[in-house]
C-alpha cells in the first residue's frame, strides 16, 4: 500500500496513511495500540472530510477500484474501525472479549471484495 | 411511542406455557461433563444441525468441510454434477484418513493424501491405487459414507443419525414454515463471518441470543441504543412464542435513536441490517414482524439446538454454537447482506461490521467467558429467569426432554 497515494483531491489526508491498513485484524491491532488522543486526532481529521470522501467513493463500483480509490476506501474503513472507540466507548476497546481473537472467515467461493 | 407502552398490564409470556413453570433452573447442565456427553449422544448425534448456506457451494464440484467435533466427525458437503447438495463423513474408505483437509474449494473429485484413492463429487469411489493388489473389492460399495442432508430456505442441515427420527421439514415444523418466503437468497449475496473459540459451555452462548433483556445493560453504550427506548427501557419483546423444540422472538426498535456522526454517514450511504432507522417488514412474511409493530427491528428464529437466525429488513444473520467440550465452544457468526454496489456502500457495510465486532462479538463474548468461569465455581447452583427469558427456560426443558427420551 505504501507505494500508492490518495486521489489528488484528498492529499490533505496523506499524513494519516498509516491507518490505511488492508485487514480487519491490522486495523483492530492499530486501534488497540494507539492512544485515545491520537485516535481522536485521526477521527476529527477524517470526519471533516467524510462527506467529500463518500461522495467521491460513491462514483466507483464496488469491485476492482483503482489503487488510489482503494487506498481512500481503506482510510475511510479505518475510520469505521475506530469510530466505536470515539463515539461509543471513549476508550480504545470495550470491556469484553479481545476481537483480535476472532478469525474472519470468507465462506463463499469467490473472495468477497475485501481483505480479511 | 411503542404500542406496548400503552398496554397495561403487559402480557405475561409464561402464562401461555404453564407447563414450563416459573422456578429457578439448575446450573449443572453447564458444567457437568456427564451432562455434556449425554447432550452429544442424545441431541447432537440425533437432530438436524445447521451447517451453512447453499450459496457457499453454488456450482457443481464446490464443497466445504464442516468439522463436527460434537458428533466426533468431519462432514464434507459437496454439490455433485447433477447440482444436488450431498453430505458425507469426510473419511476415506481405505484406512480411514480424513479425506479433504481444506475448509472449502472446488474440485471434480477428491483424492486421499494417504494412498491416493479417488472419489467423485457424488461420493462414489472412482479409483483405487494399484487396485490389482487388493482382494475381492466391490468399488460400488466403497463410496464415502453419506450423511443425511436437508435444505430449508437455502440453509443446509445435516443429521448424522443413520436413521433420523424425522425429516428436516418435520423437525422445523410450523415455525420453519412461518419463515418461508423471507428473501434469504436475495439477501445472501455477501457475508461477513467470524469464528472464535470461547471458554464457555455452548448454552451460555446460545442463551445470550435467546433473550434481549441484556441489551439495555450489556450493550447500553453500543448497539443497545438502537433498540431500548424511553418508552421501553428494558426492551420487553413484541412477541415470544414457542414451537417445540424451537422458538421465536420479535424485538422492538428505538425509533428515536440518534446516530453518532460516523454512524449517521454510514447510514446515509447504505448501512447493513439492524442499524437502519425505521426498519420495515413490508413485503416480508407476516411472521417476520408478527405483531405488525411500527417499532420493530428484528425477529429471531431460535433453531434447536445450537443456531439462532435473526431476520430484519435488508439482511439476516446467524449465530451457531458448536460444542467442543463442556466448557469450550466454537462460536460462528455470519452476517448476510446484499453485495455493495459502490465503494461508498462498502464503507457503510464496513462500519456495520465494525460496530458489530464491538457491540456484539466483544461485549457478548466477554460475558460468555466471565459467566462460565463463575458457573464452574459451584458457588451457586441455580439461575433465576424473568418472563423475558422464557426461551431459555424452554430450551432447558427441551434439552431435558431429549436427554430423558
Ligand atoms: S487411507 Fe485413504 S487411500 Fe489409504
Ligand atoms: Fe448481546
Amino acid at each position: 500500500m505504501a507505494e500508492s497515494s490518495l486521489p489528488d483531491a484528498f492529499f490533505d489526508l496523506n499524513p494519516y496513511l498509516e491507518w490505511a491498513l488492508p485487514s480487519e485484524h491490522a486495523r483492530r491491532a492499530k486501534r488497540a495500540s494507539t492512544s485515545m488522543s491520537e485516535i481522536r486526532a485521526f477521527y476529527d481529521a477524517m470526519l471533516e472530510r467524510m462527506e467529500a470522501v463518500l461522495s467521491f467513493l460513491e462514483k466507483y463500483p464496488a469491485d476492482d477500484p483503482p489503487a488510489d480509490v482503494e487506498l481512500l476506501f481503506l482510510l475511510a474503513t479505518a475510520l469505521a474501525e475506530i469510530a466505536p472507540a470515539v463515539e461509543m466507548y471513549g476508550e480504545q476497546t470495550a470491556d469484553g472479549m479481545d476481537v483480535l481473537r476472532l478469525k474472519p472467515v470468507d465462506i463463499y467461493p469467490q473472495r468477497l471484495s475485501r481483505e480479511l | 411511542m411503542s404500542a406496548r407502552a400503552k398496554q397495561a398490564p403487559a402480557k405475561i409470556w409464561h402464562d401461555d406455557y404453564p407447563q414450563l413453570g416459573t422456578g429457578p433452573l439448575p446450573i449443572e447442565p453447564y458444567i457437568s461433563e456427564q451432562h455434556f456427553e449425554r447432550e452429544r449422544d442424545k441431541i447432537f448425534r440425533k437432530v438436524w444441525l445447521n451447517v451453512g448456506r447453499v450459496e457457499q457451494i453454488p456450482q457443481a464440484g464446490d464443497y466445504f468441510v464442516k468439522p463436527l467435533e460434537i458428533c466426533r466427525t468431519s462432514i464434507l458437503v459437496a454439490r455433485d454434477d447433477d447440482g444436488e447438495v450431498r453430505a458425507f463423513h469426510n473419511m476415506c474408505s481405505h484406512r480411514g484418513n480424513r479425506l479433504v483437509w481444506d475448509d472449502k474449494g472446488s474440485s471434480r473429485g477428491f483424492v486421499c493424501k494417504y494412498h491416493g484413492w479417488t472419489y467423485r463429487a457424488d461420493g462414489s469411489l472412482q479409483a483405487i491405487t494399484d487396485e490389482k493388489r487388493f482382494f475381492d473389492l466391490d468399488k460400488s460399495c466403497l463410496g464415502l459414507t453419506p450423511v443425511h442432508v436437508g435444505i430449508w430456505e437455502g440453509f443446509i442441515y445435516v443429521n448424522v443419525d443413520p436413521e433420523p427420527v424425522e425429516s428436516l421439514e418435520d423437525f422445523l415444523g410450523e415455525v420453519g414454515q412461518s419463515f418461508a418466503g423471507y428473501p434469504f437468497a436475495e439477501l445472501a449475496t455477501a457475508c461477513f463471518s467470524w469464528q472464535v473459540e470461547v471458554k464457555a459451555n455452548w448454552k451460555v452462548g446460545k442463551d445470550a441470543f435467546q433473550e434481549v433483556y441484556h441489551i439495555s445493560s450489556l450493550h447500553g453504550r453500543s448497539t443497545g441504543r438502537m433498540f431500548a427506548s424511553p418508552a421501553n427501557p428494558f426492551l420487553n419483546v413484541h412477541e415470544a412464542a414457542l414451537f417445540d423444540p424451537h422458538a421465536r422472538i420479535s424485538v422492538p426498535a428505538n425509533l428515536d435513536w440518534k446516530p453518532h456522526p460516523v454512524e449517521d454517514l454510514a447510514k446515509r450511504f447504505g448501512i447493513l441490517t439492524l442499524q437502519k432507522q425505521g426498519i420495515s417488514s413490508a413485503g416480508m412474511p407476516p411472521v417476520v414482524n408478527p405483531t405488525n409493530s411500527p417499532d420493530w427491528s428484528f425477529s429471531g428464529f431460535n433453531c434447536f439446538p445450537n443456531t439462532s437466525i435473526f431476520v430484519s429488513e435488508g439482511g439476516f444473520l446467524t449465530h451457531t454454537f458448536w460444542p467442543l467440550a463442556v466448557d469450550r465452544t466454537l462460536w460462528e457468526t455470519r452476517i448476510y447482506f446484499p453485495k455493495a454496489k459502490t465503494m461508498a456502500e462498502r464503507f457503510s457495510q464496513e462500519y456495520s461490521r465494525s460496530t458489530f465486532l464491538d457491540g456484539v462479538m466483544a461485549e457478548d463474548g466477554g460475558i460468555f467467558e466471565a459467566t462460565q468461569s463463575m458457573l464452574a465455581s459451584g458457588a451457586k447452583t441455580e439461575f433465576y429467569l424473568s418472563d423475558e427469558e422464557l426461551l431459555i427456560r424452554h430450551h432447558h426443558k427441551i434439552i431435558a426432554d431429549y436427554l430423558n427420551a
